[in-house]
């Protein structure tokens, strides 16, 4: 047993809970302590004694509290201040006294909390506490309207339930409402989350040079940069980002006066669909190599290289059409000087290597045939520590610690190309990459940025290649097939929901709301060529009884379920019309009515409707216009009086 | 079903007792009517002097029904009202002489002035419609009927009927003052207690047994009516003035009224109308009040009535 008022107190403090923990960690230590202390007071009160301080008092307190933040308010700190001062009303309202209006204060603070909580971060996680809240908020309601009308009012265990069972069901109530609004409901373009806190830009990966030698190890970051909705591939998926085309000194990076080429991607055709993480990056990452990017205001480089000047600021999502075949087909010549271009100083010993390969190889083919040949017999090791430095770590890399990441092996053999005559330039992405079964989809984490070569071969086109495969510890790096432990399994479980919610609650935006509008449309196009075709006659006939059965129903419904009491609502308008209000109550039988108007055509209708109602059979359709005709009749004799 | 038939015969009767020998006591013959076709008696408690035995006697009369008077004093014994056996020297056995029981309608005058002990004897013979003499049980004859009387005022040398017995009766009405008009007439033209003795009978008992068959088989009680009376019990047993509400036998005898009370309508089923107009007459008496209430029972039984929704759909 236990009042209602201790039920409706606990379920108040135990809301207000609920509302502030999702934005605690972002409060300021001000409002954190205030409300630990509201909420404590508040506890203490409850179960101890009286508060001998007035909800006056306390709203008196909140005053100054208010001015204090509505001067820390402006436009570069707008948030703070306002969850500050929703977070110290809750709290004043948790200490004081608990009339209804301040429990319901309590429930409404509590869900703007929890609503602010959007404006710092939407995960997943919001979801969960919504969800709370909307279990708690109508089990509160309801516990308060019993409250309203007696606050010494007892409920035991079972009452308790079964009132906890009907808010519950209220809430589910609800949620086809929801269902059906989420799609339909206006978005905004940008999502104020995002508008207010613009993420941080992305830390490591992929970067907009290549410059080996200016740092001696390397860290890696396991942030997330994209997950690629797609099937599963059988060899490591490339993921081309940008193209790093020009050399200055040891430095590799990209001139954005590309020249112009007409390159298409050769191979079997891979569709998926990218959904990058929040960066300041502008580049737009695809299965390498990108045909096609359907994301509106793309700009595309003759380099397949995609530039989305919008930036990659919100969460977006979109689809890439790839060919696989790990080569750019070009139908014209390109501009061989600019890939052939090499840096002022070159050291001998390349120049002497790029040499002889020259005079070995006969064609371009052949020459990068053998320049992978030295990568592959030279006995270079992958490493991402105990890197070379300074102006000639190329120089020390091919020939002296035979270490390197990525950047080492590509620019090396980029440029050992060029000294050779084969146009080459390096490209920036990532390979590989998670590929979680459960959500199909692959998980890109920034530590899979990778660099490799393009190489030009006259008649074919663009040819990717490499170099880092062939070192020796190549196998122990990438194409290691382990078993997932079960920690691993969870977090791809893990990310399976979050990006999940990313996919269909953050990310839905006004432009996916038109494209399932529009693929409705195209699919009922494509059903009515169908049926015009060949089922126009058989769909007529059909519809038709349809309609006849519907308009049955409706009829049936209106004249014999309800029949009774229509005419019996119409009844008693007329006869009040007509004998005024106090003839026709709910307590008056039909021939008691009959008798006291003494009218003819009253009696009649008591007589037919009373022997259908009370010899429990509905009435006839003969009977219905009988009854309907009486009215009418004593309707229309009420106007002539 | 048609029960015009039936109903004819009857309607006839009750017209024509109200209209030219009963006049301002249409309500009474109803009652009475009514508590004849349902095979119950009826309790008439009034003043003395307004016509209580005039309309028993009009009733026996237009019916063409044997009639039987017992005048309760204190002193009347059980076997003044059943008979009793006396020696008949001629053949040399008991021979049992019926008492005034032994009548289709029986006018019981003054019930309350009898003894419990023959109070409780006549009751009994109302409920079982037999009476037993010296080892013998005599059936009494069918339609059998009782006109009980009581006098409310006069409580001195009085025996009143405990709530027990009061549930035997079907009905219990009081007659009322008749309206000024009429009373004047009354006065003008002397009572009419001698012209009742020449009515001649309106109806036959081979038209009021297949009338009290019918009502008691035809008439159609629907599942909303019965619904209905539900209610109004229901709402007897939880009023806060109720010391004790009413019983299944109130509510079955208020099913039967009102099946009879639609007979005498003309209709072959129970509208809650029914119901409505003959609760007051059939459970009123039955109501036991808590002590200390000077509430009158047919007043709160009608204000009950009215507090509960007729189901009209």
């Amino acid at each position: 047993m236990v009042t209602s008022s201790r039920l409706v107190t606990i379920l108040c403090f135990a809301i207000a809970i609920a509302g502030v923990i999702p934005i605690f960690a972002w409060l300021e230590l001000s409002p954190r302590l205030v409300f630990a202390a509201g909420l404590l007071i508040g506890i203490l009160q409850e179960f101890k004694g009286r508060w001998h301080l007035k909800n006056w008092q306390f709203n008196l307190i909140l005053v100054p509290v208010f001015i204090w933040y509505t001067l820390q308010y402006s436009s570069s700190n707008p948030i703070h201040p306002v969850v500050s001062v929703l977070v110290i009303m809750l709290a004043a309202r948790l200490a004081g006294e608990k009339s209804i209006r301040n429990l319901m204060q309590v429930n409404l603070l509590a869900l703007f909390c929890l609503a602010s909580r959007s404006l710092f971060d939407l995960s997943p996680s919001f979801l969960v506490w919504l969800a709370l809240l909307l279990l708690l908020v109508p089990v509160s309601l309801v516990l308060l309207t019993f409250h309203a009308q007696d606050g010494a009012l007892t409920f035991t265990r079972k009452e308790v339930r079964r009132v906890a069972l009907s808010a519950l069901l209220m809430t589910l109530l609800t949620l086809p409402a929801m269902a059906i609004l989420f799609p339909i409901l206006p978005r905004t373009a940008f999502p104020l989350w995002t508008f207010l806190n613009q993420p941080t830009s992305g830390s490591t990966g992929m970067s907009d040079k290549v410059e080996p030698g200016a740092v001696a190890s390397m860290a890696e970051s396991a942030a997330l940069a994209f997950r690629a909705e797609m099937e599963q591939q059988t060899t490591p998926p490339y993921w081309r980002g940008t193209v790093f085309n020009t050399i200055q000194n040891s430095r590799w990076s990209r001139n954005p006066s590309v020249p112009s080429e007409t390159s298409v991607p050769a191979g079997k055709q891979v569709s998926q669909i990218i959904y990058p993480e929040p960066s300041a990056s502008k580049i737009l990452i695809g299965l390498d190599a990108a045909a096609e990017v359907a994301l509106p205001s793309v700009r595309v480089s003759p380099d397949a290289v995609f530039d989305y000047p919008r930036g990659l600021g919100k969460r977006v999502g979109y689809k890439v059409r790839s060919g696989t075949g790990g080569l750019l087909r070009t139908s014209k010549m390109i501009n061989l000087n600019f890939y052939l271009r090499l840096p002022a100083e070159l050291s001998p010993q390349i120049r002497q290597l790029a040499e002889q390969i020259k005079k070995t190889g006969k064609t371009d083919q052949e020459r990068l045939e053998l320049a992978e040949q030295h990568f592959l017999n030279g006995g270079y090791r992958y490493s991402r520590e105990g890197l070379p430095t300074g102006k000639d770590a190329i120089h020390q890399f091919l020939f002296v610690s035979k270490q390197g990441h990525c950047e080492f092996f590509a620019s090396s053999l980029a440029l050992l190309l060029r000294t050779a005559g084969v146009p080459a330039r390096l490209v920036g992405g990532y390979l590989g990459g998670e590929y979680n079964q459960i959500g199909g989809y692959y998980l890109v984490r920034q530590d899979a940025a990778h660099v490799w070569v393009e190489a030009y071969i006259a008649g074919k086109g663009w040819v990717r290649t490499d170099p880092s495969r062939f070192a020796t510890n190549a196998g122990a790096v990438w194409n290691i097939k382990q078993k997932l432990s079960l920690a691993a399994r969870l977090r791809l479980l893990a990310d399976t929901l979050d990006y999940r919610w990313n996919r269909s609650v953050v990310s839905y935006d006004f432009e996916r709301q038109v494209s399932q509008l529009r693929s409705a449309g195209s699919k009922l196009q494509t059903l009515e060529q169908a049926i015009k075709s060949r089922w126009r006659w058989a769909l007529l006939v059909v519809s038709g009884l349809l309609l006849l059965f519907l308009l049955r129903t409706l009829r049936l419904h209106r004249f014999c379920c309800n029949q009774e009491e229509q005419l019996l609502r119409r009844f008693r308008q007329v006869l009040k019309k007509r004998f005024g209000e106090t003839l026709v109550t709910e307590n008056k039988g039909l021939f008691e009515i009959a008798i006291a108007t003494n009218d003819e055509q009253v009696q009649q209708f008591a007589v037919i409707y009373a022997a259908a109602v009370y010899q429990d059979r509905k009435l006839v359709r003969d009977e219905v216009r009988q009854l309907s005709k009486l009215l009418d009749q004593l309707a229309e004799a009420d106007k002539i009086c | 079903m048609d029960i015009s038939p039936t109903v004819k015969p009857v309607s006839v009767l009750v017209n024509t007792l109200c209209s030219h020998h009963l006049q301002g006591k249409d309500e009474v013959v109803r009652l009475a009517v009514i508590a004849m076709l349902s095979g119950g008696h009826i309790l008439i408690e009034d003043l003395p002097g307004l016509g209580k035995t005039t309309i028993a006697l009009a009733l026996a009369g237009a019916t063409g029904l044997s009639f039987g008077r017992v005048q309760c004093t204190s002193d009347l014994l059980p076997a003044d009202i059943t008979g009793l056996s006396v020696f008949n020297r001629s053949e040399g056995n008991f021979s049992f002489i019926p008492g005034p029981i032994f009548n289709n309608i029986v006018l019981l005058d003054e019930i309350n002035r009898a003894m419990p002990r023959t109070q409780s004897a006549m009751l009994e013979a109302m409920e079982e419609r037999r009476v037993t003499v010296e080892g013998t049980t005599h059936q009494l004859p069918d339609p059998f009927m009782v006109f009980a009387t009581q006098n409310p005022s006069d409580q001195s040398g009085t025996f009143l009927l405990p709530e027990s017995q009061l549930d035997r009766f079907l009905i219990c009405t009081g007659i009322g003052y008749p309206p000024e008009e009429l009373e004047r007439s009354i006065i003008s033209t002397g009572g009419i207690r001698e012209r009742i003795a020449g009515i001649a009978p309106l109806v036959s008992v081979s038209e009021i047994l297949p009338a009290r068959r019918t009502v008691s088989q035809d008439i159609y009680l629907s599942d909303k009516v019965i619904g209905y009376i539900h209610a109004l019990v229901k709402a007897t047993r939880n009023h806060p003035l109720i010391q004790i509400g009413l019983s299944t036998r109130a509510a079955i005898s208020l099913a039967q009224a009102s099946r009879a009370a639609a007979f005498l309508a003309g209709r072959s089923y129970v509208a809650p109308d029914d119901v409505k107009g003959i609760a007051s007459a059939v459970c009123a008496h039955r109501l036991v009040i808590r002590a200390g209430q000077t509430t009158d029972r047919g007043e709160l039984l009608r204000e009950i009535i009215s507090s509960i929704p007729l189901p009209l759909v």
